[in-house]
């Protein structure tokens, strides 16, 4: 006879079993190493960009504009908001991997960079505009 | 998922005090976890006073003083009190180490003494470790060569290499760095922690080993090798002073170098 009381046992999987699991995901690597050159990039990145704003401090809209319309300017602002928007992404990545498991992982994981996406190519569009308006002076001074 | 709540039938209750023998003059408390799967009661804290002058300079000399003479229902797993078979490994004073090898004097105040973080609990202080256990396992923890060995002699060694394996093999698997690694507490179920990882790199290292490939090959993974996050608790802690998240970063190394 069963004892009534005794729960009822789902897993009798080995211990084995379940630490091997399904295996090696083969990756891991490539996010790692994203992560840390992404995050190496944008050392010098953000020190060029705190050295700027504050050498713009002050400055007109005029005078923003023709800073930003500069193709130095525009590739070193393109190159901080895609990395920054990119390193965003992979480090809430490792945390979504950390702190939410089960069925909820993969859509927080979507979700995540959705918003990521869509942030990271709002930066980009605000970039290029500053850099193609500033190169027509008409629509500054109309602006 | 993240648990930053017990749940609860693990909250944990007021015990009992023991109170030391009058006259006892140089006495200090231990309060210890105390949990049993015989009755349905959440876990308690006991709180024994103990004279220290009537014991040996370590906890686990408090410990077999308790349960010899104080509390025979006291549980912990012990064995040759010299820090060399792991059993006593347990959380004191807030961190993983050694009861063995952990003196009493170090500590100031009561003495707090509670298993190996989030494990699953046998009793009081014993842990169920079959988990870390068949992890170490999965990594295949022996020699794999394909080459014979020497019909008259044993594999061969430079003193080089050999000095490779220093700070590895003193590893006695008391499980103190992995229990002390949130990583390990989140994703225990697929992250093989740095006891595993580190007994896994000493036989990527060992000069005699033919599979370090394959090896490497099964660490591969975004939580098995990858949830670590250098958040360093297992050096910190490791009773035996080894330094895992090194063998960790050396993994992750060879992993990038085989990519180019």
């Amino acid at each position: 006879m069963s004892n009534p009381k005794k729960p009822h046992v789902t897993v009798m999987r080995s211990q084995l079993s379940r630490a091997r699991g399904l295996g090696s995901g083969q990756a891991g690597v490539g996010h790692w190493w994203a992560e840390r050159a992404s995050a190496v990039a944008l050392v010098p990145l953000s020190g060029w960009f705190v050295i700027q704003v504050f050498r713009l401090a002050g400055a007109s809209q005029p005078e923003v504009a023709k800073w930003g319309a500069r193709p130095l300017n525009t590739t070193m602002m393109l190159s901080l908001v895609i990395l920054t928007f990119y390193h965003t992404q992979l480090g809430l990545q490792v945390i979504i991997d950390d702190y939410v498991h089960g069925k909820a992982h993969l859509p927080a994981g979507l979700l995540m960079k959705g918003i990521v996406f869509l942030l990271g190519l709002f930066g980009t569009v605000s970039v290029l505009k500053l850099a193609l308006a500033g190169s027509s002076r008409g629509r500054i001074a109309a602006g | 998922m993240v648990e930053f709540r017990l749940p609860k039938n693990s909250t944990v209750g007021k015990g009992r005090i023991f109170t030391a023998a009058p006259g006892a003059t140089n006495v200090k408390n231990f309060r210890i976890y105390r949990w049993s799967p015989d009755d349905d009661k959440n876990p308690v804290v006991d709180t024994y006073e103990i004279d220290l002058d009537k014991i040996g300079p370590m906890v686990l000399d408090a410990l077999i003083h308790i349960k010899n003479d104080v509390d025979s229902t006291l549980t912990f797993r012990r064995s040759c009190r010299e820090g060399i078979c792991g059993s006593c490994a347990m959380n004191i004073a807030g961190e993983n180490t050694l009861a063995c090898l952990k003196p009493i004097r170090d500590i100031e105040g009561d003495i707090a003494i509670y298993p190996l973080p989030h494990m699953p609990v046998i009793k009081d202080l014993v842990p169920d470790l079959d988990g870390a256990y068949a992890q170490l396992r999965s990594i295949d923890p022996w020699l794999k060569s394909d080459t014979l060995p020497p019909p008259d002699s044993e594999r061969r060694q430079s003193i080089e290499e050999r000095a490779e394996l220093d700070g590895m093999w003193e590893c006695i698997l008391c499980f103190c760095c992995s229990t002390s690694c949130p990583s390990y507490w989140w994703n225990g179920d697929r992250y093989l922690g740095p006891a595993t990882l580190l007994a896994a790199y000493r036989w990527i290292a060992d000069s005699r080993d033919e599979h370090a490939g394959d090896r490497l090959d099964a660490l591969e993974d975004p939580l098995k090798l990858y949830a670590c996050r250098t958040i360093m608790n297992c050096t910190q802690t490791c009773p035996k002073g080894l330094n895992p998240a090194k063998a960790i970063g050396r993994i992750k190394e060879l992993q990038l170098e085989r990519k180019a």
